[in-house]
């Protein structure tokens, strides 16, 4: 009996060394492991065998079955390898080639650049507030101190309709349409689109402004200032500087012009700061009597301040567009960059 | 307004240079746009002797000149033949850049040294032409100087944008004061001596005002036996300089008052006045007047005109008339100095286009106390340049002359609100050093009367910023607010808009924006029915162009013609989309309404050109896909497609309406050929439309969610004829019409036409995938449901089951 494991042994491991693919591999594992397997008809005999002699022999058979079972396991796995190198072998693709891309749209930067301000403001605990562009004269000049006649109202060539409206020419009249719904405090950013009949290279008939107002009890205009300090360094980066110079709007006083220290040469002098290194950004300043008046606040127990600026222009500075007239183009090529 | 550097300069005494002076006044608010520097660069362009000017010796027209420039004598060689030795010249040393980048360097000529160049007034930029060099008179300055300061003409134009409320700084004077103030020097007023003759003004001429609310005061000199010449060559400088043309001496000296001080004067030919009057009254209706412009205008009774006995001389505060101007023969002269009022000036300004640097000065306002001390300065002035004789007295018609009231000011109501903390003595200070005249109040408050010309100076607030502006706003320290909290959630409205616009541009789409303003044909060119709401849109009064008249009630038209100029552009794979607002009018009294609406245009091919997958055009199904896909994301429940009477711009066999309810909310739909070759568009677009207002309000805010089924499903095919006329959605109504809680799903997988279909049929495959939430599913359950719902299909719409 043992030379017969020893030949069926030899046997089964020559088959398995000499074996090509798993499947043959499978195969002599049946062959001599399964069920009717020879190992397994010889392992049936071993009853036959005298009470000492099965032990030992059966010892060997178990030998010779981890022995088979090994080779075949090891044989198995290497063939499996093989093929799995094959395959990844001939499914190599370029790739080189482009990916299929869910297609890309983008936003209109004047909407890119409100909603970036309004998030910075909305940080600040501004909340958002919109009104109509067809506007009334009183909303959009007088309760904002430009009486009729004013040359103030000469700073906004204005657009009429009929029936004595107009279309907004700032996004102030925002501010007394909120003052008039709300006490203090009041804490507003007021994105929207504004008109004045004017029309060149630098001035397109429709734009957009963000307007925004503070009131509350002692509020002051070095407040102004530091709120515009963080706003503008958070749009425009860390330690922009930031400069205001008296001016008039007849809604606030004091007014300021505020500039930043030019973003595109850092405030040495450039072409688009014409050499004095400062940009304007917008205006601002403490919110006048008068328009407290119009909107029955009362400005010994309230103060505060009110800003506007140009969306378009700080888009063109943000991303360095040189004619404003290209916002308006909607040429695919120019706004699938943003 | 234009000033220069030295014209500042005799009116006060600072140090600062022309830039230092630049900033100075734009952080007092009165912003330098722009700096001129004449000169600039000419530095080392000097006054030299030719102390000796021999020929080249190599060249027959070349002199070879040696030059003191005061420190060496230097070799030049020069070509011009219009000077001696001994002349005074103006050298161009090296390093001097004359205009037109010319830089001046040492050079060899013909052999000989030249230590720089002998200049002429055209390489100065002093002159368009010239013959020879510039010769100077031998005593203008000693030599090394710059001729440029030898010759007066070193200076520095300002230009400076003025804010409305600065009225008073709208003369050289006024601006000068504002330095003062700041640098706290003394203002050097003009002095003017008044020598008057023996002939009484009165006796002349006579003055009248009819109408003193719109000219509160009017003052006039005469003078006689004057000789109008052009002006002495520093008088047409000053002028130049800031960008005035010199007409002759008497208009040149009323320009030059005015400028100097802010008070626009008015100089008419007296013989050519008639009957010895002025009278002061508004036009009659109608009433013609040709202005000095030559300009025929025709007056309405809102303007106020100056007149003679019998016609209108000049239309008060804009302009003289041609009939009364001073000529060269002009020999008396009536000299006008008054106020009118700034509205009536503007309305008359503003109506007839005529904008001049007097009505600038009326509008907005004159020291109604300077106008009588600007009259004597330019008639001792005219005296002085024209000679004549100045009659005695002044009329000076001022009836309502009253005084200034005091305002009270807190200074610490100043502190306050600027955010600064001031002693008092320095805001008293600064208010005095403004010409204000302040008094202590018992309370701790001032009183402060504020100098006539500073008529911005009303109220409080008005004195508070002037301590803001004086003091510096760099002084301001930026603080933060103290502020209460409040909340500011983004309305609704605001955070679906962001949501819709986020959701169609990572959908693929590029949004562009419009103008609000559109053509009044748009809605034309769109076919409209005539009765349609869109056809009736808000109209501009004043457009700049008929283009952009009327306010959009649509925003397809801009979106078209945006997508066939992009197409113009070879783009021609456009997903477009605009979410604006549009306009209607509202009813009678009621505000417009203004509600934002969303539109899209897809055309061109669906994955653009690439390498991997077909290049297929896009079609209605992927514009109505991005709709679908709207309305989902917003959850917009009951929502249908109508194909019955969609918009007249669409293809009627290839567009649709949808409905949330009852209620349209939108519509999609390839565009009428029609329509497509209105806009000049080559291709088919599809274009879908979708009312905001209406989705803010339909979207369900809240969701209920269910846990999945742990259960397995089991898929079912259809495959079914039906006639091309049977819309597709009433099979899916047909099987969801069953409600059967096990139905977990039905989808169309196939749409086919073609061999082994009909003409006039579609086959549609559909799969329905039956899951419980309860149990396992048993093979005849679902057998039994399946059957249930092929039988209703057969029945109700008499499909063929293939």
């Amino acid at each position: 009996m043992r030379e017969q494991l020893e030949q069926l042994r030899n046997g089964a491991l020559q088959a398995v060394a000499t074996a090509s693919s798993v499947e043959q591999l499978q195969d002599i594992r049946i062959s001599m492991l399964g069920r009717k397997g020879e190992l397994t008809a010889l392992m049936k005999g071993l009853g036959s065998l005298s009470a000492t002699e099965r032990p030992i022999v059966g010892q060997l058979v178990n030998t010779v079955r981890d022995e088979i079972e090994s080779a075949l396991g090891a044989a198995i796995a290497s063939a499996q390898e093989k093929v799995i190198a094959a395959r990844l072998q001939s499914e190599r693709i370029d790739t080189s080639l482009p990916g299929r891309r869910p297609q890309k749209g983008t936003k209109h930067p004047v909407s890119l650049v409100i909603e970036e301000i309004c998030s910075i403001f909305s940080g600040l605990g501004f909340a958002v507030a919109e009104g109509p562009e067809i506007e009334h004269d009183w909303y959009n000049f007088e309760a904002l101190n430009f009486p009729p006649e004013h040359p103030a109202r000469d700073m906004q060539d204005t657009f009429f309709v009929e029936n004595d409206m107009l279309l907004r020419t700032h996004t102030s009249p925002v501010q007394i349409r909120t003052m008039l719904k709300q006490k203090p405090p009041v804490r507003i950013i007021a994105p929207g689109t504004v008109y004045r009949c004017d029309s060149d290279a630098t001035h397109s008939p429709m734009f957009h402004q963000i307007e925004g107002l503070m009131v509350d009890t002692k509020v002051t205009f070095g407040d102004l200032k530091g709120i515009l300090t963080v706003f503008t360094n958070q749009l425009f980066g860390q330690k922009t500087g930031v400069r205001l110079r008296p001016s008039y709007f007849p809604f606030t006083e004091p007014s300021a012009e505020v500039d930043i220290a030019c973003v595109i040469c850092g405030g040495k002098g450039c072409r688009v700061c014409k050499n004095s290194g400062w940009l304007e950004i917008l205006g601002a300043g403490m919110v006048d009597p008068e328009v407290y008046r119009h909107v029955q606040y009362d400005p010994e127990n309230i103060s505060g301040f009110a800003f506007g600026m140009g969306i378009e222009r700080i888009a063109m500075l943000k991303y360095g567009i040189s004619d404003m007239r290209l916002l308006f183009e909607n040429d695919v090529r120019f706004l699938r960059q943003f | 307004m234009n000033v220069t550097y030295n014209w500042l300069k005799e009116f006060v005494d600072f140090d600062e240079t022309p830039d230092e002076l630049a900033e100075l006044l734009t952080m007092l608010g009165l912003e330098v746009e722009a700096m001129a520097k004449l000169g600039a660069g000419l530095d080392d362009v000097v006054v030299a002797l030719v102390e000796e000017k021999r020929p080249h010796p190599n060249a027959d027209k070349l002199s070879i000149c040696r030059v003191n420039n005061g420190k060496d004598v230097l070799n030049v060689v020069c070509g011009a033949q219009n000077f001696k030795q001994g002349d005074t010249v103006a050298l161009a040393q090296i390093g001097a850049v004359l205009p037109g980048d010319f830089k001046i360097k040492k050079s060899k000529i013909r052999g000989e040294d030249s230590c720089g160049m002998l200049c002429s007034e055209k390489e100065l930029g002093l002159a368009e032409e010239s013959a020879g060099i510039m010769v100077l008179p031998p005593s203008l300055a000693p030599i090394g100087t710059p001729v440029f300061s030898a010759l007066g003409l070193k200076d520095t134009v300002f230009e400076i944008g003025l804010t409305p409320n600065r009225s008073d700084c709208l003369s050289v004077i006024g601006i000068a004061r504002d330095i003062a103030a700041k640098l706290n020097l003394k203002l050097r007023y003009p002095q003017c001596t008044i020598v008057e003759g023996p002939e009484k003004v009165e006796s002349i001429i006579g003055v009248t005002i009819e109408d003193p609310d719109l000219c509160p005061r009017y003052a006039a000199r005469y003078i006689s036996g004057c000789t109008i010449a052009p002006s002495p060559e520093w008088l047409v400088k000053r002028l130049n300089a800031i960008d005035m043309r010199s007409i002759n001496n008497v208009v040149d000296i009323t320009n030059l008052i005015m400028m100097e001080s802010g008070q626009p004067l008015h100089a008419f030919d007296c013989l050519r006045l008639s009957g010895q009057r002025i009278v002061v009254r508004t036009a009659a209706d109608g009433e013609q007047f040709t202005t000095l412009d030559n300009q025929q205008r025709v007056l309405t009774p809102a303007d106020l005109v100056i007149c003679d006995a019998e016609r209108p001389v000049a239309l008060a505060g804009v302009m003289g008339g041609l009939n009364s101007e001073i000529e060269s023969t002009t020999t008396s002269i009536l000299l006008e100095s008054a106020f009118f009022k700034p509205a009536a000036v503007r309305k008359t300004s503003k109506r007839l286009g005529l904008h001049t640097e007097s009505s600038h000065r009326f509008e907005r306002g004159i020291d109604i106390e300077g106008v009588g001390r600007a009259l004597d300065r330019a008639a001792s002035l005219i005296v002085e340049l024209a000679g004549g004789v100045l009659a005695e007295g002044c009329i000076d018609i001022y009836p309502g002359k009253s005084d200034r009231k005091a305002i009270i000011f807190r200074p610490e109501k100043a502190n306050e609100l600027i955010g600064i903390d001031l002693d008092r003595d320095v805001i008293i200070d600064i208010l005095t050093r403004l010409e204000c005249r302040v008094s202590p109040c018992a309370d701790g408050s001032v009183a402060v009367i504020p100098p006539h010309y500073r008529i911005d100076l009303e109220r409080e607030i008005d004195l508070i910023e002037e301590i803001a502006r004086l003091n510096g706003y760099d002084k301001i320290l930026a603080t933060m607010p103290i502020a209460r909290v409040i909340s500011d959630r983004p309305t609704r409205h605001q955070e679906t808009e962001k949501r819709v616009r986020d959701l169609l541009v990572n959908n693929g789409m590029t949004e562009i924006i419009n103008f609000s303003f559109t053509a009044p044909d748009a809605a034309g060119k769109l076919l409209l029915n005539d009765d349609d709401p869109r056809r009736i849109a808000i109209k501009l009064a004043n457009p700049l162009v008929d283009e952009q008249s009327v306010m959009r009630t649509t925003l397809l038209p801009g979106l078209l013609e945006t997508t066939a100029k992009n197409m113009n552009f070879r783009s021609l794979d456009l997903k477009l989309f605009e979410m604006r607002r549009v306009y209607f009018p509202g009813d009678g009294e009621d505000m417009p309404r203004e509600p934002l609406c969303i539109v899209g245009a897809i055309t061109g091919s669906r994955d653009g050109d690439g390498w991997s997958r077909p290049n297929e055009p896009v079609d209605f199904f992927d514009a109505k896909g991005i709709v679908e896909t709207v309305l989902d994301v917003l959850d917009i429940g009951g929502v249908s497609w109508v194909v019955e009477n969609t918009d007249p711009y669409y293809h009627p066999g290839k567009s649709c309406r949808v409905f949330a309810g009852r209620e349209q909310v939108g519509s999609v739909g390839e565009l009428h050929p029609l329509v497509q070759k209105n806009f000049e568009i080559e291709k088919p677009v599809f274009c879908f439309e979708l009312n905001f207002e209406k989705l803010v309000k339909l979207s369900r805010t809240k969701k209920t969610i269910l846990a999945p089924s742990r259960f397995p499903d089991s898929a079912r095919d259809i495959a079914m004829l039906i006639p091309e006329e049977l819309a597709a959605v009433k099979i899916l109504e047909c099987i969801r019409a069953e409600k059967s809680k096990e139905i977990e799903h039905v989808q169309i997988f196939d749409v086919y036409r073609g061999k082994g279909v009909p003409d006039g049929y579609k086959s549609i495959a559909v799969r329905i995938r039956y899951r419980s939430f309860e149990r396992t599913l048993a093979e005849e359950e679902i057998a039994s449901l399946h059957k249930k719902i092929v039988t209703n299909l057969i029945d109700k719409l008499k499909v063929t089951v293939r």
